[in-house]
């Protein structure tokens, strides 16, 4: 059976246009999606059942045990951090803060090593961001800054920028000027109009620099800026300022690099002083399918977008400190919940120490670092494949994920209501 | 040698990424990408291995070519050999030094581990799917 529009739960594009072709529980054939969309829909090798790991090591056992054990773990705790989401819908994601609530948890999200620093900046200088559709339809100048969408995001320059063309642009390859900003040649920077080579750790100044010619301050940039020579800094000022409308897109060479959020901060004031010339707007590459979701989910309930602890009865938020590597670094949680993330592999080791140490429960469908490092590991079905809800693009706009079959595992929630469940029925 | 690793994503590492303990997951999160001329330096042949060895950690990868790339920077995809390296350091932001990681790199003969070895060594249990 051909099933249209199909959404793809990889990365933050959430692409909307693919035929997949199932056969019984099957998918066979994937048409529209790139690389890392074909790897995600035909891949087959999903955890077979619920795995729990004692002293005679992993032994295969049921949901019903697998649910009571991870209640029991978490209730034990008193310290617990639930940590992942991004890679679930927002109906599990919502389950998992009142979970939280119950439990007096910390709950964070994959933001805390993603763009984390860059909601820190936006609640200190705001986000004028756009959808992807006006970026599509009316951007004449596209910057990617610390991005490298052909490989992270491959299909972002073929549906809103380089390659597609809009309302306004009608042949978008030959009208539109993409500069590309990175401390290192890339298969983004090959094709873009002006390539800037940036000197590790030294995106605030390029930033700076480029805010003071904006203000028309020209004389007092000196001959190089972090590897930028002053030419070049005028010939991208420029091509900005001649922009109809303008777009900034950056990635995590500016979140991760030294400055963080204040890379973040200063790139959106250099958007705001663009826009008192013309239109510039900016806005963050969010990498997993639904890391957006789990900011707006947790915001709904809490207040706080990430790195939420509920400790003291009601939401506090402080990164650095509430923030999940933090918490790791100081041995500072007695048990773990991750849910769809991977933190065995993309925290530093000492964190994955920690995760070694504790109670560590993972509910993903397959096996990854993180497998290794927990006692318990519950498979659920693949959000867009045999389970659906809610994921949010990364410009913020909410599309429903389809359920291409109904498979043989449980999905998130239904897995996260059960141990809801069993903790609520011991709190009373 | 001393070298600044950068990490981050590439497409065949986000192909892999549900299969962390392939064998193609394993090769591709343990390639490290460095000039030439600094591999000609260090007497490193293309394909063999290096140990790389940061303030707070090290690991085994296999060193590749990459001409692009400046001489003194290297670079890992992000993933268990990475962030073998990577400190947790957070400087209150939450977030590590992923992009900017001092290491040391020299030639081993010692043999490359595979990403559950590597949790092992974090104090964990192979899990074999």
């Amino acid at each position: 059976m051909k099933i249209e529009d199909v959404i793809c739960p990889f990365c933050g594009c959430l692409c909307d246009d693919l035929m997949v072709e199932i056969e019984g529980k099957k998918v066979i054939r994937v048409e529209n999606g790139c690389t890392l969309a074909n790897e995600k829909f035909m891949g087959d090798h999903r955890l077979k059942s619920p795995i729990l790991r004692d002293a005679n090591g992993w032994r295969e056992v049921s949901y019903e045990e697998a649910i009571s054990e991870a209640a029991r773990i978490l209730l034990d705790a008193d310290r617990p951090l639930l940590y992942g989401w991004s890679g679930t819908h927002g109906e599990a994601q919502s389950v998992g803060v009142h979970l939280a609530e119950l439990l007096g948890a910390v709950i964070d999200n994959t933001s805390t090593v993603c763009h984390g620093p860059s909601i820190m900046a936006i609640q200190e200088v705001g986000h004028p961001g756009c959808t992807l559709g006006q970026v599509k339809n009316r951007a004449d100048v596209i910057v990617y800054w610390g991005a490298n969408p052909i490989e992270a995001h491959p299909r972002h320059m073929s549906r809103y920028t380089t390659y597609a063309d809009g309302f306004f642009l009608k042949d978008a390859f030959r009208e539109r000027k993409v500069v590309v900003v990175d401390v290192r040649e890339t298969e983004s920077s090959a094709i873009a109009n002006e390539f800037m080579k940036v000197d590790p750790g030294g995106d605030y100044a390029v930033l700076s620099a480029l805010r003071a010619i904006v203000r028309g301050k020209r004389d007092l940039i000196p001959a190089k800026v972090s590897g930028v020579s002053r030419e070049q800094l005028f010939r991208v000022a420029d091509i900005c300022l001649s922009a109809r409308f303008g777009a900034i897109f950056f990635g995590l060479g500016l979140t991760m690099s030294p400055g963080k959020n204040k890379n973040i901060r200063n790139a959106i004031e250099l958007t705001e002083e663009l826009s008192r010339h013309t239109k510039f707007t900016i806005s963050p590459m969010r990498g997993h399918w639904n890391v957006y979701g789990s900011n707006e989910v947790f915001t709904w309930i809490t207040g706080y977008p990430y790195a939420v602890d509920f400790a003291r009865g009601i939401a506090f938020y402080n990164p650095g400190e509430t923030t999940s590597v933090d918490i790791l670094r100081r041995g500072e949680c007695d048990a773990c919940l991750v849910v769809a993330s991977d933190p065995g592999a993309h925290f530093p080791q000492e964190c994955a120490r920690h995760l070694a140490k504790i109670p560590t429960i993972q509910i993903d469908p397959h096996v990854n670092a993180t497998t290794h490092l927990s006692r318990l590991q519950i498979p659920v079905a693949v959000t867009g494949i045999d389970a659906e809800g809610t994921a949010y693009r990364m410009d913020g706009i909410p599309i429903r994920t389809r359920m291409l079959f109904s498979g043989d595992y449980p999905s998130d929630v239904e897995v996260l209501e059960k141990i809801y469940a069993r903790v609520k029925e011991e709190k009373g | 040698m001393t070298f600044i690793l950068n990490t981050g994503r590439t497409i065949r590492q986000g192909s892999y990424v549900e299969r962390k303990n392939s064998s193609f997951y394993c090769e591709e999160a343990s390639l490290l990408h460095m000039n030439p001329v600094d591999m000609l330096e260090l007497d490193i042949e293309e394909g063999s291995h290096v140990r790389a060895r940061s303030s707070s950690g090290e690991v085994v990868v296999k060193a590749i070519p990459v001409t692009s790339l400046t001489r003194g920077k290297v670079f890992l995809c992000l993933g268990p050999y990475a962030n073998q390296l990577v400190g947790p350091e957070t400087y209150g932001t939450g977030m590590p030094d992923f992009k900017t990681t001092r290491v040391v790199i020299e030639r081993t003969e010692d043999p490359l581990l595979t990403v559950a070895e590597l949790m092992q060594s974090c104090g964990g249990v192979s899990y074999e799917d």
